[in-house]
């Protein structure tokens, strides 16, 4: 069972836990997160979005290739791959 | 530097016995022809013709490949046993495995097997990477490779990549080239350039530069001019080069321990030897309590660095998805402990180190020689870099006490078994955190275990103190926070102690698994010396255990250094 209580993530949800994650890392308002630009316009450098794919590993309590943040740029695309991931592994 | 054992046959000792016969005056591996290159900044081909004729390329080589290597710690201590004589040599030689490691881990079979057969037959590869203006920060590149539309695809590969070990020298050379303009983590990709197929006037070589150290080896660049690859060069897909590299680099910078303890027998070996002769006065320096000391806290740095270095190299296999924290410790580790051991021992010399008593001034080589360690595949800064990436997720683990039981037993034990190291299992961050110190907690109950009995309550008091010290490590780990590229300057400090901490667990844990006769005034010599570095309260009683190592190498046979590789002689399972 994920720590965080969520039952099923969904694309929608694990977007707003996202930005939420990225808001914190950048010291910076969720509201003035774009979903649909690649977190390395943030400053968020490939290493460091490596950090948040482990986040997102202790998050969820699934194992995850790291490079996904590398594969899937943008907090949208990555929601989706998660869905996709997550219905993989249940 | 241990005496054979009728039990092994390791290449390494045989190795080492070789290279003490190719010691004797005017042979290749002889201090005075070895000096005179390094003086005339000469390349060492005679040495390095020798390492060739016997064999050690095949280790380069994995057993699938039909190489010798199955082991990852034999390339340790080949390269630890040719960088006891020279450092030179082993960069120059050891370079070859670092140019192919990414075709192994990512290569198709076929690309594997051809420069398999290369490396047996004597090629020399090497691994261009940086760039003159862009150093460490390689999605900063500027090589480019774009695709051939003509005939059957390809590459063509245009610019400049400097201070690249062996690459004047390579007959085959690793290139990480960008191959989508806009850049980024998956912008770039690896391709491996047989300059052999090379149309006439593709490449140019740049001088040797000269350098401050390893002054002999082939340290230049290359330029490519609308070099023609074929389609079967790319390592890999386009554009993993970077994922590739990295993960090639978790193997590549724990090899590079095995270069830092050769030189830290050497200065060990070399310092123990000028102590035990006579002065002037008719007294040996050796008999000074102060040089006493010394030499057994440099003694410690080495066994403390070995035990870190061998825990590294079984991880390759055994903790395979850990070696993002595991490599960047011991690269950042074991280098920095051996250039503060020679600093310290050259302190002790005082001007002998660098003069008369020292005719072929090796100890001034060897200091100069080992500094570039701390400095390629990736300098101690960037290996601390990527542990304070990890800090969260480290800090976590060892709260909640997670670590990987099997594959911790299999690395901490040297008796036990390996596993085939599988390339597939490298990922660029640790799934589990780091078990070697996540299990530190667990190893002291151990102790706590065995006081009284094989334990004594002296060992329970020092493991006990570590324990403590790493308990509030990974509280102040757990509290960093940073903003991306606004890493604070205190996380180095806790990256160094992380480091210091994962190296005495590294002793405790052999000592645990270790057979009955093993040494405990080695590991309580390990973890004072670490208690020290970690600026713990450290008092008289706890130094004594020092002056025992200083004995064990001040009346070792010379040549000799003490090794917790001792213990394990003969004892296989």
């Amino acid at each position: 069972m994920p720590e965080s209580g969520i039952e099923t993530p969904t694309a929608d949800s694990l977007r707003s836990w996202l930005i939420d994650c990225v808001a914190t890392h950048l010291e910076r308002p969720a509201d003035t997160i774009d979903t649909s630009l690649p977190l390395s316009e943030y400053g968020l450098d490939s290493l460091y979005v490596l950090a948040v794919a482990a986040e997102l590993e202790d998050h969820l309590d699934i194992s995850l290739d790291p490079t996904v943040m590398w594969d899937t740029p943008t907090i949208d695309a990555l929601s989706e791959a998660l869905v996709q991931e997550l219905a993989r592994s249940a | 530097m241990t005496t054979a054992s009728p039990h092994t046959t390791a290449p390494d000792k045989e190795l080492t016995r070789l290279l003490h016969e190719l010691s004797a005056p005017g042979l290749a591996f002889s201090d005075q022809v070895l000096a005179a290159l390094d003086e005339q900044e000469a390349f060492p081909a005679d040495a390095i013709r020798e390492l060739d004729a016997f064999g050690l390329p095949r280790y380069y080589v994995p057993a699938e490949h039909g190489g010798a290597l199955d082991d990852f710690g034999t390339i340790v201590r080949l390269l630890r046993a040719v960088s006891r004589v020279d450092l030179t040599v082993a960069a120059a030689h050891g370079k070859t495995y670092l140019g192919a490691v990414s075709t192994w881990i990512a290569g198709e079979p076929g690309q594997a097997a051809r420069l398999a057969r290369h490396i047996r037959e004597g090629a020399v590869v090497s691994c261009a990477l940086t760039e003159r203006h862009h150093g460490s920060d390689l999605l900063a590149g500027e090589v480019t490779a774009q695709p051939v539309a003509e005939g059957n695809g390809g590459w063509r590969l245009t610019g400049e990549k400097w201070l690249i070990n062996n690459v004047t020298r390579a007959d085959q050379v690793t290139v990480l080239a960008r191959t989508d303009p806009a850049g980024g983590p998956r912008g770039f990709s690896l391709f491996l350039v047989d300059k052999s197929r090379l149309a006439p006037g593709a490449l140019n070589h740049l001088p040797k530069v000269p350098t401050y150290g390893i002054r002999g080896a082939d340290i230049s660049g290359i330029v490519f001019r609308d070099a023609v690859l074929p389609a079967d060069a790319l390592i890999g897909e386009p554009g993993q080069g970077v994922e590739i590299i990295l993960k090639a680099l978790h193997v590549t910078r724990t090899g590079c321990v095995g270069m830092s303890l050769g030189a830290g027998d050497r200065a060990l070996e070399l310092a123990a030897r000028f102590m035990t002769q006579a002065s002037s006065q008719g007294r040996r320096p050796a008999e000074l309590p102060c040089v006493r000391r010394e030499m057994g806290e440099a003694v410690a740095a080495l066994l403390l660095a070995e035990s870190l270095g061998m825990v590294a190299a079984r991880s390759v296999h055994a903790l395979t998805g850990e070696m993002s924290v595991v490599s960047a410790v011991a690269k950042a580790h074991v280098p920095a402990q051996v250039d503060g051991l020679i600093a310290r021992l050259l302190q002790l010399l005082g001007p002998y180190g660098l003069l008369d008593a020292d005719p072929h001034r090796r100890f001034a080589k060897l200091e100069r020689d080992h500094r570039i360690i701390g400095i390629f595949d990736g300098s101690s800064f960037v290996n601390r870099n990527a542990l304070i990436e990890q800090f969260p997720r480290l800090a976590r683990s060892y709260r909640k006490g997670r670590w990987d039981e099997e594959g911790l037993a299999e690395a901490t034990d040297p008796r036990a078994p390996l596993r085939p190291f599988r390339p597939q299992e490298l990922r660029l961050i640790s799934g589990t955190g780091a078990s070697v110190v996540a299990s530190l907690p667990a190893a002291v109950a151990q102790v706590h275990d065995l006081a009284g009995s094989s334990a004594s309550h002296r060992l329970v008091d020092l493991a006990e103190r570590l324990r403590g010290a790493t308990d509030r490590l990974h509280e102040a780990m757990a509290a960093v926070r940073f903003s991306p590229r606004a890493v604070p300057g205190h996380a180095f400090e806790l990256a160094e102690r992380f480091e210091l901490c994962f190296a005495a667990a590294s002793a405790l844990h052999l000592w645990l698994r270790g057979p009955a006769v093993t040494d405990e005034a080695r590991l309580r010599g390990c973890l004072v010396k670490a208690l020290t570095d970690l600026d713990e309260p450290v008092d008289e009683a706890d130094r004594e255990d020092l002056d025992a190592l200083a004995d064990a190498l001040l009346s070792a046979p010379p040549g000799t250094v003490p090794s917790l590789l001792d213990s394990w002689e003969g004892t296989t399972r």
